[in-house]
């Protein structure tokens, strides 16, 4: 689920940049070190859209740098168990198949996509196939999936998916 | 495995009437799904309660029908438990568990890593085989196999040295490791790569297996095989190998049914323990002042001078081959060449022609540490009209290794059709069959290739030719067929030509015809390899295809017969000496240690008898450790020996326990280390025999 939210942040500056494009460089360092990062909480910052204050810079003592604590709103991209999502399949293998929702990669297992449809390694690139042949999952389709567990670390996120409800699966466009 | 089978019991403490299933038989539920509908058993006036599981799982079996009241205590369903069989990065795959977080049952039941390129991707030993049984009945069907091809020095040949921008066949491209630094590499396939790619495919499932990184393994593949359809996604790296100095401990994950259908190509035998799936084929060396430079390393202390980081991301710059399309090439150069001017600041017409120059005497300086030169294609570098150096490389053994895997193959498949498809045939047991075919029925005698105080059976010369399939005696007997001689004159040759003009005609060929037929697996014209007469022939010694060290069981030494023994009359203890000196160590180690804090609080103290004390400690402690070590030693000392002499000095291992170091004075260290380096030294003529 995307969310536009506040968040804070704090810059760190080297004294080089103290001058009249200060301010710039604050901003411009935070679209650095903010956008495609990701959380445990928000999940991934998406976008920074507006950068509401900043703070006073505070010198750190003995070094020089100084700090400055920055509101900013952003979009983020939060997954949610339970949530239905568009994905890219990015390998198809045995033991089920990846796929990528955006910044979040996602494993769906074998057993969470519907029976009829079998693995196929012969084929190039592999994929997954329905007996009658009229549903094929390959490698860069777009598939329509349920997130039914995340992985939240401190660094990323990492999801599992399932292809076993109504209106999941390929999606033909 | 315990059952896991949990019941569904009514959840009041009233009787209930079921209103309505929400899933059925053998469905899978997940966690906070709802199961049924409820109200209470007095009438239709109760409100309509949602009962929802608490546990994921399969729906066994459903005992109360809809509209039937159950009673308190009683049970409504059997729903078996998912036992998490394909697990993600700690996560269940089928049901979304968090197993951290479940400390419930710790027991992990997926321990198999199956996919190759995703280590964290793990299925359970039962998954892993009914997953195993359907790739074995997939390739039976499509008549395939499995080939497991290693990159370095088999299929291609990188350096990450400097080398000139324009050479032709040679691949350039980049490697972003982790942080800003990254590495060019160049590479160069082996003559045939693409033809034999396309033959091996028809015939087996090729995996990458490497010890590369994985960024650089899946660099390599995306030159080979642009397309992806040859390896797909079929390739293993350093980075997923259990083990760093073998291959062989990732087989069982890959194939949890069995390595019976996996044939092996690899340049090392060593990495895949000697496996008798294994073809070990001729290494493949272009660039001649580099090795494998993703070689496991030999020792721990040895790491692979080149080590990337998995993180970072891949940056092919130009992978078109030069000579197929001209326009790209140039663009790659002209990088190449401004990268080059950056680092150097150098024209790169200089530096063009210093490399072409100087690249014989890097042959000399640098290859003979890495390979004998006998296998050394002979390379010849040509500057062609178009400004493209042009190399001429005449390695062509892939042409003979197809040969081989087809020969496989149709052996596999024609046991596997006369036995009635049942049981699956063996390829540990194939392969050294189709080899031992080779020089079948003949017989052979060595003339000065075997050094006159080794047994015959434990050279290596006889071990080639006995897996070729050729007998081999140690004098002519009536079914000699060949004569394998170094130099003309000696006793045996002389013996056939004697014989040659009387009966049928003995084969007088040098050592390198062996060495040939051990590459090529197939009985190679003799009459290509004639002894000459006076003429000394250099391959005494075999090629490193044929010379890796013999695998560690027929190396046992018996501890009486070591050679260490009888060298240093301290180094053999009886194993209650051993144990009188781990115990008078220890209490050496613990009066130092008393003594030590004790000095500590003095602090006017003598500080010659601290410094004493001290390096009795470290003594002490070096002591323990030895002889704790050495009772491991018989083992390891074969291992290890060979690696240490050629380094030329012996770490000092151990200095002479015999002697409490608190009693006399410390042995004087220069003493110790003359003991080691002559030890060393006849070691390293002792080891050099074999």
């Amino acid at each position: 689920m995307f969310y536009h939210i506040s968040l804070e942040h704090e810059i760190l500056l080297h004294p080089r940049y103290f001058g009249p494009q200060l301010l710039d460089t604050v901003k411009q360092k935070l679209y650095t070190e903010v956008e495609g990062t990701c959380t445990g909480k928000y999940g991934f910052v998406i976008a920074v859209t507006t950068i509401d204050s900043i703070g006073a810079g505070l010198i750190q003592p003995g070094q020089g740098f100084v700090v400055y604590p920055v509101k900013y709103k952003a979009i983020v991209f939060r997954p949610f168990k339970g949530e239905v999502l568009d994905a890219i399949v990015t390998q198809v293998n045995k033991v089920g198949m990846f796929a990528q929702i955006g910044p979040l990669s996602c494993f769906i297992s074998h057993h969470s996509i519907p029976a009829d449809m079998e693995f196929c390694p012969n084929v190039n690139p592999p994929c997954y196939k329905s007996k009658q042949e009229d549903n094929v999952i390959q490698e860069e389709d777009v598939i329509r999936l349920k997130i039914v567990g995340t992985r939240v670390d401190a660094t990323g996120i990492f999801a599992i998916g399932t292809l076993m409800d109504d209106y999941l699966g390929l999606v033909t466009q | 495995m315990a059952d896991k089978s949990m019941p569904i019991s009514v959840p009041s403490q009233k009787p209930l009437k079921l209103v309505k299933w929400k899933v059925k038989e053998g469905a899978f539920v997940s966690h906070g799904q709802i199961l049924f509908l409820y109200s209470d058993s007095s009438g239709d006036s109760g409100e309509i309660k949602k009962y929802k599981v608490s546990r994921a799982g399969t729906i066994v079996s459903i005992k109360v029908r809809e509209g039937d009241i159950a009673d308190p205590g009683s049970c409504i369903a059997d729903l078996e438990e998912c036992r998490h069989p394909t697990v993600m990065k700690e996560m269940c795959a089928e049901c979304g568990a968090d197993l951290r977080a479940e400390e419930v049952q710790k027991h992990d039941v997926a321990v198999v890593p199956m996919v190759h390129s995703v280590p964290e991707l793990k299925v359970s030993e039962e998954l892993a085989q009914k997953l195993g049984r359907e790739d074995a009945d997939r390739l039976l069907k499509n008549r395939k196999l499995v080939l497991l091809v290693d990159l370095d020095q088999t299929l291609v040949h990188t350096t990450n040295d400097n080398i000139p921008p324009n050479l032709k066949g040679v691949l350039h491209f980049f490697l972003r490791g982790p942080g800003n630094q990254g590495r060019w590499c160049h590479t160069r396939l082996r003559p045939k790569t693409e033809e034999f790619l396309e033959s091996a495919s028809k015939n087996y499932e090729l995996h990458v297996c490497t010890f590369g990184a994985r960024q650089y393994a899946h660099a390599i593949a995306e030159l080979l095989d642009p397309q992806k359809k040859y390896f797909s996604h079929r390739i293993l790296s350093r980075d997923e190998c259990f083990d760093a100095r073998t291959k062989s401990a990732n087989l069982k994950a890959l194939f949890p049914c069995g390595d019976n259908m996996v044939c092996i190509i690899d340049d090392r035998e060593d990495v895949w323990r000697h496996a008798s799936n294994l073809i070990h084929v001729r290494p493949y060396s272009f660039f001649q002042s580099t090795g494998d430079i993703n070689a496991p390393p030999p020792l721990p202390e040895e790491k692979p001078k080149l080590a990337s980081g998995k993180n970072g991301s891949q940056l092919p710059i130009s992978k078109q081959m030069p000579n197929l399309d001209a326009e790209p090439e140039k663009d790659s150069k002209d990088i190449k060449d401004k990268e080059q001017i950056d680092e150097k600041d150098k024209p790169v017409e200089g530096e063009n022609g210093r490399i072409v120059s100087e690249k014989p005497e890097v042959i000399d300086d640098k290859s003979e540490s890495e390979m004998d030169k006998s296998v050394e294609p002979p390379c010849v570098w040509v500057n062609t009209s178009d400004g493209q150096i042009e190399m001429e490389d005449a390695d062509d053994y892939l042409i003979y290794l197809e040969d081989i895997l087809k020969r496989i193959h149709k052996q596999f498949y024609d046991i596997y059709d006369s036995m009635g498809q049942h049981p699956i045939p063996d390829l540990k047991f194939i392969i050294p069959d189709v080899k031992s075919k080779v020089l079948g029925g003949s017989s052979l005698v060595f003339s000065g290739l075997v050094p006159t105080h080794q047994r015959l059976e434990t050279s290596r010369a006889y071990q080639v030719a006995k897996s070729l399939g050729a007998e081999v005696t140690q004098d002519f007997t009536e079914k000699t067929t060949h004569l394998v001689a170094v130099r003309s004159g000696t006793a045996k040759v002389n013996a056939s030509r004697k014989m040659g003009d009387g009966k049928g005609k003995v084969h007088v060929v040098t050592p390198d015809w062996l060495w040939s037929c051990a590459e090529r697996w197939e009985r190679v014209d003799e009459r290509l390899y004639p002894l000459q007469r006076g003429g000394q022939s250099s391959a005494r010694r075999p090629p490193a295809h044929c010379s890796s060290p013999p695998p560690p069981p027929t190396r046992r030494r018996t501890p009486s017969g070591r050679f260490m023994d009888s060298l240093n009359p301290l180094l053999s203890f009886s194993s209650d000496d051993i144990a009188d000196m781990d115990r008078e160590v220890e209490d050496i180690f613990n009066e130092s240690d008393e003594s030590s804090s004790d000095d500590e609080k003095k602090t006017t103290d003598d500080v010659d008898d601290e410094e004493n004390i001290s390096e009795d400690r470290l003594l002490a402690l070096e002591t323990n450790r030895s002889s704790q070590d050495r009772l491991m030693e018989d083992k390891e000392d074969n291992d290890s020996s060979d690696s240490n002499t050629e380094d030329g000095q012996r770490p000092r291992k151990r200095p002479r326990p015999s002697t409490p170091p608190s009693d006399d004075d410390v042995p004087p260290d220069d003493d110790d280390s003359s003991w080691n380096l002559m030890g060393a030294a006849l070691e390293r003529e002792f080891l050099a025999q074999d």
